[in-house]
């Protein structure tokens, strides 16, 4: 945000020009600039729920008698609904979440989709990943915003991916993220050998080679940036302590690494990480209600551990799960793959409350649920009222921006 | 990161400097000495043993472009034992409502067969991974794994043998005709699976492969309108596939046989017209031309040389034998230009260790550190596959390829490579060795001297003065200095 010229975009009324000056009064008294979408210290964390979760069994339309009908086995009783109101309510393992919710903090946005939906894992979760629903694409949007951003190529850890292998979300064709599986993993073997570390730094430098590649510039770099990071980063996160307990799961490990990465001020400004298999056609309501209790659980550790350290409204936490599950259930206690599925933001800036339509279970897709809202409104408005871009070129379209962020 | 100006469209880089055309094609002159051979070896394969570098080094570019012409019968390889004993492939029931094999309803028997037949696409993946390193053809593995790159399918793994299937098509067209494999690989199982084509019915059409069929595989964007999507789609209507006996038939109920307009041509046409008519267009030998010059030569080459290798392909009627045998004798594909300027794959490069190395056979270790690395066999991320160059090279990337030498360069490894044991005592020779084997001497020259020095151990015992045990563990963590050079992540 460039201080004049948002001043002459506005300097026509005298009011809104008043309004401004207040902004940034605020704004330099709480450096870095909390309040503008996009300021240095606000971090987006995506979480992929991958295999598909079940959107009837987590927000469950406890007030729809049809709900009942095509669940017999799998319904969730009214009597252990979370509720919300007289129509829907969480899944009975969301306590932590509910809390958050009862505090203003979740926005849950029902009906999330697009059009002609894929039933496959693959091509589904690569569609939600690249937001190119009607095209193949080698980047992901999260990637095309690094490279449309160009925040500081000098940052090593502008994104991370709590994962072993970088997911398509994050691919670029200019910005070099890390995938940091756990801090002791992202970590070069050989580098416990110090004669062989200080020998790969030395001939890393020197670029006298007996042959010329247009790839010779971009493998040098990466290599020095892999080697730098790795070494780095554990003192980088050093100083932080974590102030929550978080649950002895992955996700809550995953989360405690993005809180510390966070709370380390490293200037990141999307972590990725990834829960499940949410893929019930089995047995769904033991496995879905774990693995919900389980995401509940670290997000609450999560935003308690990001307060303790005033962090709390510095990160916006976003779910996606490449799709929600066919309405009539299965003859073997699950659900096959289906569409539409909701989604939560929670924390920062997060206007709390139900959004989107209701699951219309009359009218269904052959079976399944139909989008009503689709997930590039989600990302447009991510993109643009959090992390302060334009996001017409990343989404490669103009998508409808969602009144879920204050 | 690297944001030069030569970036034209995601991580394709074109080198510097102007080739010269008219000599281009000609033939490279005299024996090829072994950087050149090690090049040929590493393009036309996937790297070479010491030995084979040596050899090759001694024989002219056309001599040992047929040598590596010269491929066994495709009928005398043998799929993988596990694909074998699996004798009753699947009692499941296909549903043809659902649109992919995965989104079968699966019963706890069912989700079990899936995991089992996870474990047959891994021993897929290690097969074809041993049959890179050991072949005596590499290049019907190398034309195997761009053709894989190129008419992208994912696995199937409730149906392991359709995997397996479209991968022994593209072996058996290594060298083949690509008119052939495109009018064959259309009706492919895996591919008829992978892009909607056993959707495709004449009351409701699927243009997912009309489209690519074009887009991706033969033309290129802009060669082609709307409608000649939706008249293709037409004639490809009414292919079924039996996943579980693998059997891909002609459905003449569902099938389209009214009039269609195509590419400017009008006919009854059938898939099979249809790539005809793709195969008359001057752009497909274009695209193809194209293709293959990125895959062999360099990337984003310039339109005089792509036309050149395009007349080649229609004078031959689209055979890949004889546009093959000139790009790889070429003057162009010995040139400063192409050498070097390619960034080895993650396949590439792990096989192209274990060949450096003259390991005998890869291991299931393999598997997670290719997916670290980025590249899963029979997993293409999209429709378009891997993209390669640039992409390859992330921070994450790089740490798993110097993490994977770290790991095999082991003790074993060691046992087992003849020439990593012998080599010489003397710091400054094997320092040598090693920067000559390893990368051709393709190293700075800060590598020579720190891999000296770290061989001399400077400040401790000198290298003929330890025990073996502490030698071989230098010796171990030279080659692994050498390996994680730059030089040796480019092909």
């Amino acid at each position: 945000m460039k201080r004049r010229s948002f001043l002459l975009g506005t300097a026509s009324g005298l009011a809104v020009v008043a309004n401004t000056e207040h902004v940034f009064a605020k704004a330099l008294a709480q450096a870095p600039l909390p309040g503008l979408p996009g300021s240095a210290d606000r971090c987006l964390v995506v979480i992929n729920l991958y295999g598909g979760n079940d959107g009837l069994n987590c927000i469950v339309p406890h007030g729809d008698e049809r709900y009942y009908q095509v669940r017999p086995a799998l319904a969730i009783a009214r009597n252990d609904v979370l509720a919300i109101d007289a129509q829907v309510g969480l899944n009975p393992g969301m306590r932590s979440l509910k809390a958050l919710y009862d505090k203003g903090m979740v926005a849950i946005v029902q009906g999330v989709g697009y059009p002609n939906p894929d039933h496959s894992h693959f091509r589904s979760t690569e569609i939600w990943q690249t937001a190119a629903p009607d095209r193949y694409e080698h980047t992901g949007w999260l990637g095309r915003y690094f490279d449309e951003a160009s925040p500081s190529q000098n940052n090593l850890f502008k994104g991370v991916s709590v994962s072993k292998v970088l997911p398509e979300v994050l691919v670029s064709d200019r910005t070099d993220i890390p995938a940091i599986a756990e801090l002791g993993d992202y970590a070069m073997v050989a580098d416990r050998d110090a004669s062989a570390r200080r020998a790969f730094s030395n001939e890393a430098r020197d670029r006298r080679l007996p042959f010329d590649s247009p790839y010779l510039a971009h493998v040098m770099e990466v290599e020095g940036n892999a080697q730098r990071s790795s070494e780095e980063l554990p003192n980088l996160v050093a100083g932080y302590t974590t102030k929550a307990s978080y649950p002895a799961t992955g996700l809550g490990r995953s989360l405690a690494l993005a809180a510390q990465i966070v709370g380390s001020n490293l200037g990141t400004k999307a972590i990725y990480v990834e829960h499940g298999s949410f893929d019930t056609h089995v047995s769904q309501v033991t496995t879905q209600n774990r693995l919900l209790t389980q995401l509940s659980n670290a997000i609450g550790a999560f935003y308690e551990d990001l307060a303790a350290h005033g962090n709390d409204r510095r990160v916006l936490t976003l779910t996606f799960s490449e799709f929600g599950r066919r309405i009539d259930e299965n003859g073997s206690r699950g659900t096959d793959h289906g569409e539409a599925s909701p989604l939560f933001l929670i924390g920062g800036g997060v206007k709390g409350g139900l959004y989107g339509a209701l699951p219309d279970l009359g009218s269904t897709n052959m079976g399944n649920v139909r989008y009503t809202i689709d997930f590039r409104s989600v990302y447009a408005t991510v993109l643009e009222r959090w992390l302060g871009r334009p996001s017409a070129t990343v989404l490669d379209g103009v998508f409808e921006k969602l009144p879920v962020l204050s | 990161m690297a944001a030069q100006a030569q970036i034209d469209v995601g991580g394709i880089l074109r080198p510097q400097g102007r080739p010269d055309f008219p000599t281009a094609l000609q033939p490279h002159h005299g024996p090829l000495g072994e950087r050149a051979a090690a090049h040929l070896l590493r393009r036309a394969g996937f790297g070479g043993a010491p030995d084979d570098i040596r050899r090759y080094a001694a024989m002219r570019a056309q001599d040992a472009v047929a040598a590596l012409l010269d491929i066994p019968s495709p009928t005398s390889i043998a799929p993988p034992q596990q694909l074998d004993e699996l004798t009753h492939p699947l009692s499941m029931a296909t549903d043809p409502l659902q649109r992919t094999m995965l989104d079968q309803p699966m019963t706890m028997t069912r989700r079990k067969t899936f995991r089992e037949h996870m474990q047959v696409i891994f021993a897929l993946q290690l097969w074809w991974l041993n049959r890179m390193l050991t072949t005596p053809a590499p290049l019907q593995e190398k034309m195997t794994f761009y053709f894989h790159g190129h008419f992208t399918s994912l696995a199937t793994p409730l149906f392991p043998w359709i995997t397996y299937n479209q991968n022994a098509l593209f072996r058996r067209y290594a060298l083949g005709n690509l008119r052939e494999l495109t009018r064959d690989v259309s009706k492919d199982a895996a591919m008829l699976i992978y892009l909607n084509g056993a959707q495709n019915v004449a009351a409701h059409p699927n243009e997912n492969y009309a489209r690519e069929l074009m887009e991706l595989f033969t033309l290129g964007v802009d060669h082609y309108t709307e409608n000649d999507v939706r008249e293709s789609a037409r004639a490809w209507t009414g292919w079924r596939v039996d996943r579980r006996s693998d059997t891909v038939t002609l459905d003449a109920s569902q099938h389209d046989s009214g009039v269609k307009t195509f590419l400017g041509r009008t006919g009854n046409f059938t898939g099979d017209d249809v790539v005809n008519v793709i195969f008359e267009q001057h752009q497909c030998a274009r695209f193809f031309a194209a293709s293959l010059l990125s895959w062999f030569v360099y990337n984003d080459p310039e339109p005089q040389l792509v036309d050149s290798v395009a007349a080649i392909l229609r004078r031959h009627d689209f055979e890949l034998r004889p546009v093959l045998s000139t790009l790889l004798s070429s003057s162009v594909f010995y040139s400063a230009r192409a050498y070097r300027a390619l960034v080895k794959s993650p396949v590439e490069f792990v096989i192209g260790t274990y060949k450096t190395l003259g390991l005998p056979a890869v291991d299931q270790s393999a598997l997670p550190a290719l997916q670290q690395m980025g590249q899963r066999l029979y997993f293409p991320p999209s429709v378009a596959g891997w993209p390669g160059g640039q992409n390859w090279i992330t921070s994450g990337t790089m740490i798993a390829r110097q993490n994977f030498l770290t790991r095999l360069l082991g003790s074993q490894t060691l046992a087992a490579s003849s020439w990593l044991r012998g080599l010489p005592v003397t710091s400054a020779s094997a320092a040598r060795a090693l920067a000559e084997t390893i990368l051709q001497g393709d190293a700075a020259p800060a590598s020579f001297v720190e891999l000296e020095s770290y061989l001399g151990g400077t400040g401790s015992a000198a290298l003929a003065s330890l025990s073996l045990e502490n030698y071989y563990q230098r010796v171990r963590g030279a080659a692994y200095l050498a390996m994680a050079t730059p030089a040796y992540q480019l092909n």
